[in-house]
């Protein structure tokens, strides 16, 4: 008998374990119709998530990708930009590019746009940024070990800036019950062509991440005040 | 060679001082030009702009300095234009609401994220004085908190230490709740009498806990905040004063109770093991034990089984024993031996007459169902004469008794050869009457101790009485002596060996008494005889002896001394009338 026991512990071990091993996998489709375990806004392992979390983890994203592209410029500056570049008005001479349709600036102008245009603002903003983001990769390879903190933040707000699109796309399927099939992929990049020189180039890419920087910021204001208007219309309307 | 050596040495050593002396020379004037230069030659400091600061992100304001143009401090004497997104240069809207040297922009001309240029120029606007570009989203710098306070946590045991919550608003201009603006916040604490202020962590929450201030001390609060993905902190909001007196009675108590609680335990302790020390004494002292009955003077211990003998030594040396211990088992003993005897109408008396021989000792057990109530068992003593007489008073109804069961006597001896108290068939009694078969003891208490359970009736005198035979013979010889007296000679219990043969000298003396001639012709010598001698006279006798002769009184003669032989087996202290036969002539 003595003999037999390690045998059928080990054999009940194993059980729990396949078990468990089981269950992990349906893990997702059993028991979280509302928690989207995997990144936000994707669709294709979501099987139900209400407007409200949607809404909240599509502003999580957009804070997070502020705050890491904040971070990346600032270590870029300190890094490559040299001392007497950094000043204030060299950094507002980069001119950012300029969108298909302008997106009014002021307060008070913000808030009367609809909901509708909201999303595709913040759509179209995002959509926009996804390649240059891909080109930004490629130029910082072109840097020595220096910059790969900055590296790896830019790749990882790439795939954050994916998972948002997919995010914001479902956000306009349920608000505004519109569907999106095709992603659309503004092309606006011709200005980086040419291979400048050092400090050129180094001026550019940090001009990339300002502005993208500003971007960012533009999206995590428009969510946030979308959710806004989403919870409490009446005093989100008034400024 | 040397000599071109010292050439050339010469020559460099030359050289060198030239340079230093011109190198230091040099130095020195370019040191007092350039000295003369700055003092002569400063350039003033030109009007800058100072600042540009938005609160909320929704209007901004830029101000600037006049620097050493003292003549353009003044209002009007600057100007400032602006450029909103590279269009056309205007001029600030806004001189006054800001304060003096200070260009207000209200919500109209402000846009986020779009690139702003600022200028000062001279009242004739010529002169650019200075340019500053931005974006509003990078030049936001919030108002402090409002609305500090704080409520108590709770306080630590001790009484040392106690939490705190902060809780603050933010500031009213700023549109928080919107989402226009994402503030993160700082609140920092320190002792009023310390320097160094001590930063919490920079949190969204308009709350946080302060852990770990003691009690007694007074403590500052102050809070700021910064938009989240900016570096540039508002100013701190007002101060929050923070005092929690110490409460003195909470620890002074705290090691009262502590004493109290370790005394308790200690006490507890302690009486614990005086308890345990001191068990058996306790368990006496609380449940004393039940007394068990007792004798005096003899160990309980000797009243169990198996140690008979020494409780009848120790009661030997007892003139007042009292052998009330054993009425129960002798009466026991006696009836079961009564159970086989045929006839019933003896029982009763045989059982009587047994009892009396066995219990020498018997004060207490001589007394038998008589109602007369002459005797009791309680006397400590009851003088012999007394019993004498009373034995001579009831000796012809032994005698009676005892004849009448000799013939059962006879054929129960036979089967039953075991018992050596019973009747002899060689005892004779004169009476026929049935009488109380009392047999009276002459030997006192003491010697019974020294005889067994079953006594062998030794003879039957003429007057009728039953001599029993003890098992000693020194005891029974004591006994017989003490008790003998002239008048004793009808009934004098004279105690022999256990033989169950007569000695000669019993012989002679059974052959003496007339008693014994009247006998049946079946004459069973009784193993014991009456003697009026003294019993010390005779010998010891064996169980089994062998008849010597017999004589001419038709008597037998027994050798004493002699051992019975295997080929004799004879019952015990019994001589079957076929042996009888077989011996005598």
């Amino acid at each position: 008998m003595s003999e037999a026991y390690p045998g059928l512990v080990l054999l009940l071990v194993l059980q729990v374990c396949a078990w468990v091993l089981l269950l992990w996998r349906c893990w997702g489709v059993l028991g979280y119709p509302l928690d989207c375990k995997d990144e936000q806004g994707s669709i294709i392992s979501c099987t139900y998530i209400s407007l409200e979390k949607l809404l909240d983890r599509v502003i999580q994203h957009a804070e997070l990708i502020y705050h890491v592209s904040e971070e990346s410029c600032t270590l870029f500056e300190e890094m490559f930009v040299p001392v007497s570049m950094r000043t204030q008005q060299n950094r507002a001479r980069n001119t950012c590019i300029t969108k298909a349709f302008p997106i009014p600036g002021s307060k008070s102008e913000i808030q009367k746009i609809s909901d509708k245009w909201l999303l595709h603002s913040v759509l179209m903003l995002v959509q926009s940024w996804i390649e240059p983001l891909v080109y930004l990769q490629k130029t910082l390879d072109r840097y020595d070990d220096a910059a790969d903190t900055i590296l790896n933040k830019t790749k990882w707000v790439t795939n954050k800036l994916s998972s948002l699109e997919q995010g914001i796309v479902e956000l306009i399927r349920k608000m505004l019950d519109e569907g999106l099939l095709a992603v659309e992929h503004q092309q606006t990049l011709t200005r980086f062509d040419a291979q400048p020189e050092v400090v050129e180039s180094i001026l550019r890419d940090y001009a990339v991440l300002t502005c993208f920087k500003k971007d960012a910021h533009k999206m995590e204001v428009f969510l946030k005040l979308l959710k806004c208007r989403h919870t409490d219309k009446m005093s989100c309307y008034i400024s | 060679m040397f000599a071109n050596n010292s050439c050339e040495k010469k020559g460099a050593g030359i050289m060198a001082t030239r340079l230093v002396f011109l190198s230091l020379v040099c130095g020195a004037v370019s040191v007092s030009v350039g000295e003369h230069l700055t003092t002569s030659e400063v350039p003033p400091k030109r009007p800058y702009f100072v600042d540009c600061r938005s609160p909320e992100q929704e209007t901004f304001s830029c101000w600037w300095s006049a620097g050493d143009y003292q003549n353009l401090t003044g209002p009007g004497a600057l100007s400032v234009f602006f450029q909103k997104n590279r269009d056309v240069w205007r001029e600030c809207p806004d001189y006054s609401t800001a304060g003096e040297n200070h260009c207000y922009f209200n919500s109209t001309y402000t846009s986020i994220w779009i690139p702003y240029c600022v200028q000062l120029r001279s009242q004739i606007q010529d002169i650019v004085y200075h340019q500053m570009c931005f974006t509003v989203d990078e030049i936001v710098v919030p108002d402090p908190p409002v609305g500090l306070n704080w409520t108590l946590l709770n306080i630590s045991q001790t009484g040392q230490h106690f939490d705190i919550l902060i809780q603050w608003e933010p500031p009213p201009s700023a549109d928080v709740k919107k989402g226009w603006i994402s503030l993160v916040y700082e609140p920092q604490y320190r002792a009023i009498n310390m320097s160094d202020w001590k930063p919490l962590e920079v949190e969204r929450a308009c709350y946080q806990s302060v852990y770990g201030l003691k009690t007694g001390m007074e403590y500052e609060i102050r809070v700021r905040c910064k938009q989240a993905a900016s570096e540039k902190f508002s100013e701190f909001s007002e101060h929050l004063y923070v005092y929690i007196p110490k409460v003195p009675t909470k620890e002074t108590l705290f090691p009262f109770t502590m004493i109290l609680i370790f005394g308790a335990v200690g006490v507890i302790i302690v009486l614990m093991l005086i308890i345990f020390s001191q068990q058996q004494r306790l368990m006496v002292y609380f449940l004393p034990p039940v007394p068990v009955p007792k004798i005096m003077g003899i160990d309980p211990e000797l009243l169990k089984k198996g140690k008979l003998d020494e409780l009848n030594s120790i009661l030997s040396g007892h003139h007042t024993f009292k052998p009330e211990l054993y009425n129960d088992d002798l009466w026991v003993e006696f009836i079961e031996l009564d159970i086989d005897d045929q006839d019933g109408r003896s029982h009763h008396s045989d059982t009587h007459k047994l009892l009396g021989s066995e219990n020498l000792n018997g004060n207490c057990l001589n007394i038998k169902d008589d109602d007369s109530g002459r005797a009791s068992c309680y006397e400590p003593e009851l003088p012999d004469s007394d019993m004498l007489d009373r034995s001579q008073a009831e000796a012809r109804e032994e005698k009676a008794s005892l004849l009448d069961s000799e013939g059962r006597a006879a054929h129960s001896s036979t089967t039953d050869p075991s018992p050596p108290g019973r009747s002899h068939p060689g005892a004779t009694a004169e009476g026929a009457s049935r009488s109380h078969p009392q047999i009276q003891s002459q030997l006192s208490s003491q010697s019974w101790v020294n005889l067994d359970f079953y006594a062998q009736v030794s003879n039957i005198t003429p007057a009728g009485g039953v001599l029993l035979s003890p098992g000693q013979q020194s005891k029974i010889e004591k006994t017989a002596e003490a008790h003998s007296s002239p008048k004793t000679q009808k009934c004098q219990l004279a105690m022999t060996t256990d033989s169950a043969y007569t000695s000669e000298m019993d012989a002679k003396n059974i052959s003496a008494t007339p008693s014994l001639n009247g006998n049946e012709p079946k004459v069973i010598v009784s193993p014991y005889t009456v003697s009026e001698a003294p019993a010390s006279s005779v010998p010891p006798v064996s169980d089994y002896t062998t008849v010597q002769a017999v004589d001419s009184q038709q008597s037998l003669l027994l050798n004493p001394s002699t051992l019975p032989t295997k080929g004799t087996p004879m019952p015990a202290g019994y001589l079957t009338p076929e042996q009888l036969n077989s011996i005598m002539p």
